[in-house]
């Protein structure tokens, strides 16, 4: 997964708002951006939202910022899952602390449904493990019922 | 190579040496007599779904091996009606048997009981998913007519007829040949195809894989014709469905010009696509087939009790 030089991604972030602390997620896929708004945001959150801006890499790329919060490690995998191209940047004091490519998982666990409706991690109570096979496109497997799937198809949990 | 206490999920779980080494001890067991090796163990079954072959074989296999069985073949008489969760189920047995045999009509079913449990797991079947001991009977079955198969000195063609999309023994069936030098012919109506994951997968691992149009061009073609159920159910429209069952239906008079070492497999039970007068004929060996089950299944217990 490639990275651009901070300085300019820095000047494409603040075209939307610079946030004092939190984290900024980049290079969003275009459709994804209102998905990764909601996966993310909770009620309390201060949260904005980029869409449609240039992007050498997507062509055009979102951006979503949250105040005030670091994500935690479910939500980075949650990330990884519909928006897998993704970096993350924390920052501090308006400064770029670190940033990395949304890191990819080799297992989703309790992530999302298998999309086998037949699949029973769907008739028991009982976690779902998606196993990544491919990252381009990324697919997964299941590691119960054996099936694969795109992403697309699955329902985050 | 460790088998005691392992758990027999998917075929995809086995190495070829592993796979060998089963087959080895099956044939080992068929040809002495091994009465007492399983003797004061116990085996349950669990049977959420009926299954005749399988559970008969699975529990055929472990008296004539001197164990034990409990179990049940019928998911409404058990708890599982009252709302008891498989998890649940499984901390149980594993309390009362050494082994656990378990058909479940959900996919993956196998593979949570095994997470759970702290005695072996076999799969004898989870909804459309897997089923192990079949493929290992039915690679049993083609090495004992063709030894080719093991040690590789002619490439074997093997076809596939009939349900390739849903039916999961084709499906366990090439992912084992993947470890072994055959080329595949398959035969299948519109849409009910191989999935392109297996053929893929087939594909990766140094097969060729054939369609053939009619299941004359692969009688005429193959060591092994492997035969399989169509199932109404998967034909929205009963005509069309009448037409592929007579299409797909192999009858005596179709084998007359077949090569004489060509042998007809089924995992049964059949209904029309194998007519009955195939039978009579030195082709039919789904019956010996299905023999093969006990020892293969007396291998897997064995093995995964310790005993050999």
């Amino acid at each position: 997964m490639t990275d651009q030089p901070v300085t300019t991604s820095n000047t494409r972030v603040r075209q939307v708002e610079a946030i004092v602390n939190g984290t900024v997620i980049d290079h969003i896929p275009g459709a994804m951006t209102l998905k990764v708004a909601n996966l993310i945001a909770t009620a309390n959150d201060q949260v904005s939202i980029g869409m449609n801006l240039r992007s050498e890499r997507l062509g055009r790329k979102g951006v979503v910022k949250i105040s005030g919060r670091e994500l935690d490690e479910r939500t980075l995998s949650r990330l990884a899952l519909i928006a897998p191209s993704a970096t993350v940047s924390i920052i501090r004091d308006y400064q770029v602390v670190q940033k990395f490519p949304v890191p990819m998982p080799t297992m989703f666990e309790d992530i999302a449904r298998c999309a086998n409706p037949n699949c029973v991690t769907n008739h028991e109570k009982w976690s779902s493990r998606l196993a990544v096979v491919s990252l381009e496109p990324l697919r997964v497997r299941c590691v119960y019922c054996e099936r694969g799937f795109e992403t697309a198809e699955l329902v985050l949990v | 190579m460790h088998f005691a206490g392992r758990h027999v999920i998917s075929i995809a779980d086995f190495s070829r040496a592993e796979i060998l080494r089963i087959l080895e001890v099956a044939q080992g067991i068929e040809a002495g007599q091994r009465r007492e090796l399983l003797a004061g163990r116990l085996m349950a079954t669990l049977f959420f779904e009926p299954s005749t072959r399988t559970r008969l074989s699975f529990e055929a296999a472990m008296l004539k091996l001197g164990g034990e069985v409990i179990g049940f073949s019928d998911a409404g008489s058990t708890s599982t009606k009252k709302g008891e969760s498989l998890a649940d189920t499984i901390r149980m047995v594993e309390h009362y048997a050494d082994v656990i045999v378990m058909r479940h009509p959900r996919d993956g079913a196998a593979r949570l009981a095994g997470e759970i449990s702290k005695v072996p797991v076999i799969n004898g079947g989870d909804g459309g998913n897997q089923h192990p001991s079949q493929t290992f009977l039915d690679l049993y079955t083609i090495a004992k007519l063709f030894p080719e198969l093991i040690d590789g000195r002619r490439e074997l063609t093997i076809a596939f007829a009939g349900d390739l999309r849903y039916g999961r023994t084709v499906h366990s069936l090439l992912t084992a040949l993947c470890h072994f030098r055959v080329r595949l012919l398959t035969v299948a109506p519109r849409g009910l195809e191989m999935p392109d994951q297996y053929l893929h997968h087939a594909r990766d691992a140094g097969i060729a894989v054939t369609e053939v149009g009619h299941l004359q061009d692969a009688i005429a073609q193959s060591d092994v014709l492997y035969m399989t159920r169509l199932q109404e159910e998967r034909f929205p429209d009963a005509l069309e469905f009448d037409h592929i069952k007579a299409t797909y239906r192999i009858a005596a008079a179709m084998l007359e010009g077949a090569p004489p070492q060509l042998r007809i497999l089924h995992p049964l039970p059949r209904v029309n696509e194998i007519a009955i007068d195939v039978d009579r004929t030195p082709h039919a060996h789904y019956f010996a087939q299905a023999g093969n089950g006990i020892p293969v299944r007396q291998a897997l217990l064995g093995l995964v009790l310790g005993a050999l």
